[in-house]
């Protein structure tokens, strides 16, 4: 075994920051190939790319984010003493451009980003500080075939992307909150069970029903929280037995959703998940989330919220998702399935044989076959190609003919 | 498709956590079982003993499915995950208590506290709620010494007898929570692994209440 005095030297002190990452050369790139990949698929549905500024004036940042998450802000002051932060998410920055520029449309408006985002985490908690989010957010279209093909978008975006074997859990932000509207619980007894529900502690919600006269139907829905999940057939037996309005206008709208997820072929991946959602302040309609087996976080989220374009302007319905993609990128390596950069061929040459060998990496790298060239000479007077074997005289002229015939083979022959 | 991977929580709950797999029927358990190996397969699922803080942070980051880990560390683990069931054992309170000559012990509060305790998070909530000038002093064992020391005015601490307490001339002021063991889950694992997790959790309640009618008679 090779002791830690084999390791190279480090930095020491002049270290990295706590949660953020030095990405090499190989996972820098497969990282930027799996953005480009999940980008590509977005503007091939037609959404058009656009780039925010990763620091927003505070007001705007938290407009996004929710109270909880304010802290997690990374947050500073410009020079005129107006409070700054460095983006938590991005949809709020698309939200407030689309609200303060291209408010008169033309609507349905489709957009999509990619860009890092910065959150405090506690130290050592082996969280990201930084990460990298690519999204999409369809602006001024109410339907639910609007929700559908972001679902679908995600879905495909992750399946271009190599993030295979993904699974995608489609709720309904106003179904928990209408439930326990029409099962008769004061405001305060909901904001208890709600509250518990986003701390995802399943005990607290059942420790306070009860004591409450909620109904029987409704009750059972609640305390089968986590098992509220399938395909179509979940949603009658959720229906069974419940009167209120609210929870079966949001299951409704669940069935006509999954009609369209049908339609867009992705249901073989989709489970309808009752108990999907938490931010119910947030979201106002339809919501997703993409696990895997691979990681033990989503590694993408979404849903409608028609609420906060008025926030920044006139009121605008929205739905949209992003993509983790570090998280992505974590999933696709611990299936070894990352693309690793393409090989590099190395030209070396021989006293005055230089311009050939320059000449043939020019034409090597104009179809595309990546290649470096030796800055020194070696001796006698050829040139070769690293990883082929092949060796041209210093006239460029090889048994074969001429040196294009070569590029060709090198070019079919290149990894 | 591979079993779980549970996380089990070494120290005065271990035994607890064998008794309630063994009685839902999940697995046999004992736990001697750990004594050799930190890792346990059995009956296609994978049994690691971790430090119980270290619980939900196993569960939290996926490198295990599930946990059983006591209320008191998830109110200070600041991490997230589903908490599935009450499996009802492991009971212990979470109490404020000062020595017998303090004036807290007579209901009278004074304007500021310093308050010695294993459990910040927990005492920032408690005392969040009441207009108190506290001052918490985060210690990690034998916080009972600290009113004896001067260290502290008062302690909040755990406990399941009151027999450490009494033994060092503390008594009781208020109740600040109670805890017991918990299912927790990974938030992915809930969803991807949805089936073992929901028999698991569902196995796991039935025995907690089995193993309480049981005590109660």
């Amino acid at each position: 075994m090779r002791g830690v005095d084999a390791l190279p030297a480090g930095a020491g002190a002049r270290g990295r920051a706590d949660g953020f990452t030095d990405w090499l050369v190989g996972a820098a790139a497969s990282r930027r190939l799996l953005t480009d990949r999940f980008v590509e698929t977005f503007e091939s549905w037609g959404y058009g790319f656009i780039v925010t500024p990763l620091i927003e004036p505070l007001d705007t940042v938290a407009a996004g984010v929710g109270v909880a998450q304010q802290s997690e802000l990374f947050r500073f002051m410009d020079s005129d003493g107006a409070l700054l932060a460095l983006v938590g998410e991005r949809t709020v920055s698309v939200a407030r451009v689309v609200a303060t520029q291209l408010h008169s449309g033309p609507f349905p408006l489709r957009l999509c980003y990619a860009g890092p985002v910065l959150r405090h985490q506690p130290p050592n908690a082996g969280r990201r500080r930084e990460s990298l989010q690519a999204g999409c957010e369809l602006l001024g279209a109410t339907g639910l075939e609007a929700d559908a093909e972001c679902i679908a978008l995600a879905a495909a975006a992750l399946e271009h992307g190599g993030v295979h074997d993904v699974q995608v859990d489609v709720g309904h932000a106003d179904f928990i909150p209408g439930l326990l509207e029409s099962a008769g619980l004061d405001g305060a007894a909901r904001d208890v069970v709600l509250a518990a529900l986003a701390r995802r502690d399943l005990v607290s919600v059942e420790a306070s029903l009860e004591g409450t006269d909620v109904a029987d139907a409704e009750r059972r829905l609640l305390l089968a929280f986590p098992t509220l999940r399938g395909g179509r057939e979940i949603l009658d037996t959720a229906a069974s037995g419940l009167r209120g309005e609210r929870p079966l206008r949001a299951l409704r709208e669940l069935a006509r959703l999954w009609e369209l997820l049908e339609a867009h072929a992705i249901t073989d991946r989709v489970h309808l998940d009752l108990g999907a959602v938490r931010d119910w302040d947030y979201y106002t309609g339809p919501t997703f989330e993409v696990f895997s087996e691979d990681s033990g976080f989503p590694l993408g989220s979404g849903g409608r919220y028609d609420r906060l374009l008025g926030r920044f302007g006139d009121a605008l319905p929205a739905t949209g998702f992003v993509l983790h993609v570090d998280r992505c990128h974590d999933s696709v390596g611990r299936r070894g399935g990352i693309a690793s950069a393409p090989a590099v061929l190395r030209v070396s040459w021989e006293a005055d044989a230089e311009s050939t060998a320059l000449n043939l990496a020019r034409r090597l790298r104009a179809r595309g076959v990546a290649c470096t060239c030796d800055l020194t000479a070696g001796a006698g007077g050829e040139v070769s190609v690293s990883a082929t074997g092949a060796r041209w005289p210093r006239d460029g002229r090889d048994e074969t003919g001429s040196i294009d015939a070569a590029v060709d083979a090198l070019s079919r022959s290149a990894p | 498709m591979r079993g779980l991977r549970i996380a089990l929580p070494a120290g005065t709950l271990l035994e607890g956590a064998c008794d309630i797999l063994a009685t839902a029927g999940v697995v046999q358990l004992h736990q001697s079982c750990f004594d050799r190996e930190l890792s346990v397969a059995e009956a296609g699922s994978v049994y690691v003993k971790v430090r119980p803080t270290d619980v939900p942070v196993y569960v939290e980051m996926g490198a295990c499915d599930c946990g059983i880990v006591g209320k008191d560390v998830l109110w200070e683990s600041g991490r997230e995950c589903y908490e599935l069931a009450d499996l009802r054992f492991g009971l212990c309170r979470l109490v404020l208590a000062a020595p017998r000559d303090s004036p807290l012990v007579n209901g009278v509060w004074p304007e500021s506290l310093r308050v010695a305790t294993k459990y910040p998070e927990a005492a920032r909530r408690f005392f969040a709620a009441r207009s108190l000038n506290v001052v918490l002093i985060r210690l990690h064992g034998s916080v009972e010494l600290a009113p004896a020391t001067g260290l502290a005015d008062c302690v909040l601490d755990i406990t399941a007898t009151g027999r450490t307490m009494a033994a060092n001339g503390l008594v009781e002021v208020a109740e600040a929570g109670v805890s017991t063991a918990r299912l927790i889950a990974n938030q992915a694992a809930l969803k991807t692994r949805n089936e073992l997790v929901g028999s698991l959790a569902a196995s796991l309640r039935r025995a907690a209440a089995a193993q309480r009618s049981q005590g109660a008679a």
